[in-house]
């Protein structure tokens, strides 16, 4: 994999400016402020790729709420993934039963991790799940989960910035773009 | 936006515990991008059946069967099935009209067709673009089961003309006849009953229709 020092000349085309998505989760916090008044709101972000969003969209919510964490383990193939099974790598810290639980994701693709996460966390007996993406990408979806809250719709490519990765690289960027295809096929 | 509800996420997409899935390990896949996909369903525990229904697509006037369709996978907890192709492009076309005349027959069943491109955006999401052209297009192809005369079963020679788009008749055919009496959707059926439906659309396929 070949990365430029320069992460931007990277990227073919931006998507979404920093403004835009400001302005977006400025917007979605409006919403979910609203929506859950007077509720006991737990923000669940899902690791690494949905923390900026997650920084951003909490201080944008004037409600006390609760927020957690969780990571879970990615396909890798047989090679790498010895269980061949996904696995919570990063489980909540504290007990969500009776609240109510916001997921909060950057980006809904195939819809498969997100399936086994609602289905993890109803286990933990919440008094309702529902679910926060800044992108959501169709084209592929698998699993058809009601998506609560979407920041963008967006087109079918490879995009990077603003907690999406390529090869844990490229999660900095203060935007979301396209990959130029030269970044992943060298 | 209205309040928010105790919600039901119940997608259909959500698999029960106890739902039995499909194994990779005793599935003989066509396709090495197949076999991928299935590891990749059994990771994130969704289940699945691999090629579990023919569908009849085609008939002549007289009502006999000239084409199946067999979508690769069945996902009973999504009531979906999906079809992959990660074939070259121009080979696609035979794919898009199967599906196409699936869904006008079988109007409430749900199929998702991957094309190769979502087949490499998928290795690539999961960091296995290498494994891309390996898994795609003629280097994927898994060698067609031999009896022991060495003869090609049926099926196999059926998915080897759909890949080399080399079925007769089939540059040529447009839909089917509507006048054509639809035969009712097939139901369930086991592998060998699969694959003498499709010996006998075979040995019909052999014979252009009128």
């Amino acid at each position: 994999m070949r990365v430029s020092q320069d992460l931007v000349s990277d990227v073919a085309e931006v998507l979404l400016t920093e403004e835009q998505i400001e302005a977006k989760v400025a917007e979605l916090g409006r919403q979910i402020s609203a929506d859950y008044d007077g509720r006991e709101l737990t923000l669940v972000s899902v690791l690494k790729g949905s923390l900026p969003f997650m920084a951003d969209l909490m201080r944008r919510i004037s409600l006390p709420l609760r927020i957690d964490l969780m990571e879970v383990s990615s396909y890798g193939g047989t090679s790498t993934e010895s269980s061949g099974l996904v696995r919570i790598l990063k489980d909540l810290s504290a007990p969500i039963d009776g609240r109510d639980v916001l997921i909060v994701e950057d980006i809904i693709d195939t819809g498969l991790t997100l399936n086994y996460l609602i289905r993890y966390l109803k286990g933990k007996n919440p008094h309702s799940i529902k679910v926060c993406s800044l992108l959501n990408k169709p084209a592929r979806r698998l699993v058809e989960i009601p998506l609560d809250y979407v920041g963008f719709e967006i087109p079918d490519a490879f995009v990077v910035g603003y907690g999406l990765d390529f090869g844990e690289v490229y999660r900095n960027l203060r935007f979301v773009g396209v990959l130029r295809p030269e970044a992943y096929e060298s | 936006m209205d309040p928010p509800e105790q919600t039901e996420h119940l997608p259909g997409g959500v698999a029960d515990e106890e739902t039995p899935r499909g194994s990779h390990s005793d599935t003989v896949f066509a396709h090495a991008s197949e076999a991928e996909f299935a590891r990749i369903l059994d990771f994130y525990q969704v289940a699945w059946e691999y090629e579990p229904q023919v569908f009849p697509i085609l008939w002549d006037l007289e009502g006999n069967l000239l084409e199946s369709f067999a979508p690769d996978f069945y996902l009973p907890d999504l009531e979906l099935f999906v079809e992959l192709t990660t074939l070259q492009q121009r080979l696609v076309r035979k794919k898009n009209r199967k599906v196409r005349r699936l869904r006008e027959l079988y109007p409430g069943l749900r199929i998702k067709l991957f094309y190769a491109r979502d087949f490499r955006a998928l290795m690539l999401k999961y960091g296995r673009a290498a494994l891309v052209s390996g898994l795609s297009g003629t280097l994927g192809q898994v060698t067609p089961h031999q009896d022991e005369n060495g003869s090609t079963e049926p099926e196999d020679r059926l998915d080897a003309l759909d890949r080399a788009g080399a079925d007769a008749g089939d540059a040529d055919r447009s839909e089917p006849d509507s006048n054509a009496e639809p035969h009712p959707p097939s139901e369930r059926r086991s592998r060998g009953a699969r694959r003498r439906a499709v010996r006998r659309a075979a040995a019909a396929a052999q014979t252009p229709a009128t």
